[in-house]
């Protein structure tokens, strides 16, 4: 059997004493995509913070692998270098530090961690070029500072193309689609299914079965009250959308 | 009769009165005798006092036989030295540059112990006249050099109409326990445009004490920036005067304080016309057990109308005994005026360090990432490239050692 991408055992998390995650059982083989769907409040964006490694999360229970490898004891850093990548609900405005800057250091930084030579600029430039034109991001955004006063398309656009830049083996984008136009729907979409190559995984937390007609899934589950509580093909998107989560008990937040 | 009580006086304050009385200063000496250095009493010291810091005033400076080396090179820069108060050859001047000489102090006096003393103990003064835009950026170096040493020193520039120029001034010398009092005028002609760097980076065991005063005609742009990042105790002043229609100045400042210094700017701007305008803005970022302090006072004459001056302090505490304290002060004698302060002060920002992280990058290089950030409006409009880099290194140094 080939080794998942992510593998989540009984994750139990919580916040301020307060028990958000209660018991994540989750496996991603290499290459597939699967779709998280949950009411708000659910625990969807505390997963994403707690695999990242936000330290306002207390793990109380349970292991995710990525690779193979427990990334529990890990610094977010490190966690990035392994080849994790989070694509924000809301990306961080960080005043002062030029786009570019910022994506130059995070490249060099996970290249310099694994052992690799840090970029020429030209090489870079090159790199940033490329993979801006295919979301629209031209250089006048980049030398504006991260995130700042970048509208809501804007600043999801940037996680894609920071995602297509640091080519993780996972990426979890956490409702990527809201706030985009129906256009920057495409382009974004564009930009995740070209980062498709049959060995990278994604963990595609959405609200809106919209997204996976473009972003098509392998396997949609269906979060509710900190944990999986269904699992189906893409159909599951669809019943949904129909029917709300009212068959899967507790209150609407 | 009111009872006289006497002030109790210390050996600091012994020895400034007798180096004052030698020079022939007996005003300054006497003021001292009846009032002692400033306490926390005084206003403008409250938060500097004085008297506690200041505990020993070494004898005044004698003439300079050795050299440390350069505090801060600007690649391309054309170079000017005071050392232990005395003025050294320079090379030749950039054209539109005319060096000079001239007797005694420069700046207007006031009541302030620092500026008396300047003015009684600085016995030349350097002077510059920019007679057209110069290229090069002009350093000049102020050292204190050799065993530990009181000296006065004193600048004066003047710019001519529509002339622009960038004048960078550092501090620096010998680890000894220094006192210096430097004293700098400068006058902008009628849209003249200046930046005015000043840059403690003298050893701890220093105390730096600087007067930076500026005279702005008619529609003159200036843009100054004092850097603290290096004596133990540090006070730097900053009395503009906005004296001409349309003039502008854009006033910064930036203090970085690691445990057991102290740094303080020290703020006064008057604006003493109509249509003049202000934007002071002053930033500290204080490790460890250290004391950051901004005071801004903006003055409005009485027919001063249309000024238009915010003064604004921003604090990072990278630590949790750090201070940063701020005093805004307006006192405005005009009616149609749009004048204000603020001021933030907080710590580095979890989620910004957090997202950074999850990008890769390592917490010590995303902190310095958020530093860089946190001081980036007062670097970014310095153009000249070769000097911006020279600030960011200064600043880059100071994270390190800290690290
Ligand atoms: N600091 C905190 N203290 C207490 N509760 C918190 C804290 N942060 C988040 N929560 C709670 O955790 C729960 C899960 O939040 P989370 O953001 O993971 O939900 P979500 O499924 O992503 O929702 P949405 O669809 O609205 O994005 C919510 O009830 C939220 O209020
Ligand atoms: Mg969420």
């Amino acid at each position: 059997m080939t080794t998942p991408v992510l593998e989540i055992r009984n994750l139990h998390a919580r916040i301020d004493e307060r028990e958000i995650l209660k018991g994540v059982n989750l496996i991603i083989p290499p290459g597939e995509v699967h779709a998280i769907m949950g009411r708000n409040g659910s625990g969807k964006s505390t997963l994403s913070y707690v695999l990242a490694g936000k330290e306002d999360y207390e793990v109380t229970e349970g292991e995710i692998l990525l690779n193979g490898a427990n990334i529990l004891e890990m610094e977010p850093d490190e966690r990035a270098v392994a080849g994790l990548f989070l694509a924000f609900q809301y990306p961080i405005e960080i005043p002062g530090v030029a786009t570019m800057t910022f994506l130059k250091a995070a490249l060099n930084a996970q290249r310099k961690a694994r052992g690799e030579e840090e970029l020429k600029t030209p090489d870079f430039m090159r790199l940033v070029k490329e993979a801006g034109s295919q979301l629209n991001i031209d250089n006048d955004m980049l030398k504006r500072p991260l995130n700042v006063g970048f509208s809501g398309g804007e600043k999801k656009r940037a996680e894609i193309m920071q995602m297509a830049l640091l080519k993780p083996s996972l990426a979890v984008l956490d409702e990527t689609d809201s706030g985009l136009d129906i256009d920057a729907l495409q382009v974004v979409s564009k930009g995740v299914n070209a980062l498709r190559d049959g060995q990278r995984s994604m963990l595609v937390i959405t609200h809106y079965q919209r997204l996976l007609n473009h972003i098509v899934p392998d396997v949609v589950h269906v979060f509710s009250d900190g944990k999986i509580v269904e699992s189906g093909d893409k159909e599951l998107a669809l019943k949904l959308e129909a029917k709300g989560y009212a068959s899967y008990g507790g209150e609407a937040a | 009769m009111r009872a006289n009580f006497p002030v109790r006086l210390g050996p600091a304050e012994d020895a400034l009165i007798a180096q004052l009385k030698a020079a022939g200063a007996d005003a300054a000496a006497e003021r001292i005798t009846v009032a002692g250095l400033p306490t926390r009493r005084v206003e403008s010291y409250h938060y500097t006092d004085l008297k506690t810091l200041l505990r020993a005033i070494p004898p005044l400076a004698t003439a300079a036989n050795e050299a440390s080396a350069p505090a801060l090179r600007i690649p391309g820069a054309f170079n000017l030295m005071i050392a232990n108060g005395a003025i050294q050859n320079a090379a030749t001047a950039p054209a539109g540059v005319i060096v000079g000489k001239a007797e005694g102090g420069v700046l207007t006096t006031r009541d302030d112990v620092l500026v008396h003393i300047n003015g009684a103990l600085a016995k030349e003064a350097l002077t510059l006249t920019l007679e057209s835009s110069v290229d090069p950026v002009i350093q000049v170096e102020r050292r204190v050099e050799g065993e530990a040493a009181h000296v006065a020193d004193a600048l004066k520039i003047f710019v001519a109409d529509d002339a622009s120029a960038t004048i960078v001034e550092t501090f620096s010398g010998s680890d000894a326990a220094h006192v210096g009092n430097h004293a700098t005028y400068l006058s902008a002609g009628k849209n003249a445009v200046v930046t005015h760097i000043t840059i403690d980076l003298s050893a701890r065991a220093v105390s730096h004490f600087a007067t930076n005063e500026y005279q702005l005609a008619d529609g003159a742009k200036l843009r100054t920036l004092v850097i603290h990042a290096g004596a133990g105790l540090a006070r730097t002043h900053v009395f503009p005067r906005m004296a001409g229609a349309g003039a502008h100045a854009d006033l910064t400042g930036l203090n970085l304080v690691a445990d057991g210094q102290h740094a303080d700017i020290t703020m006064e701007t008057l604006h003493a016309v109509p249509h003049t305008s202000s934007q002071p803005l002053f930033k500290s970022i204080v490790r460890g057990r250290a004391k950051a302090v901004v005071q801004g006072k903006l003055v409005v004459a009485r027919d001063a109308q249309k000024t238009d001056a915010k003064f604004m302090h921003q604090g990072l505490m990278l630590s949790d005994e750090a201070e940063i304290l701020s005093k805004p002060e307006l006192e405005i004698y005009a009616d149609d005026v749009v004048c204000g302060h603020g001021s933030t002060c907080g710590m580095i920002d979890e989620d910004s360090l957090f997202y950074l992280m999850s990008r890769g990058v390592p917490k010590a290089e995303a902190e310095t990432m958020l530093v860089r950030g946190f001081i980036a409006e007062l670097f970014d409009p310095i153009e000249d490239e070769e000097l911006n880099e020279a600030l960011q290194g200064i600043v880059d140094g100071w994270l390190m050692n800290g690290q």
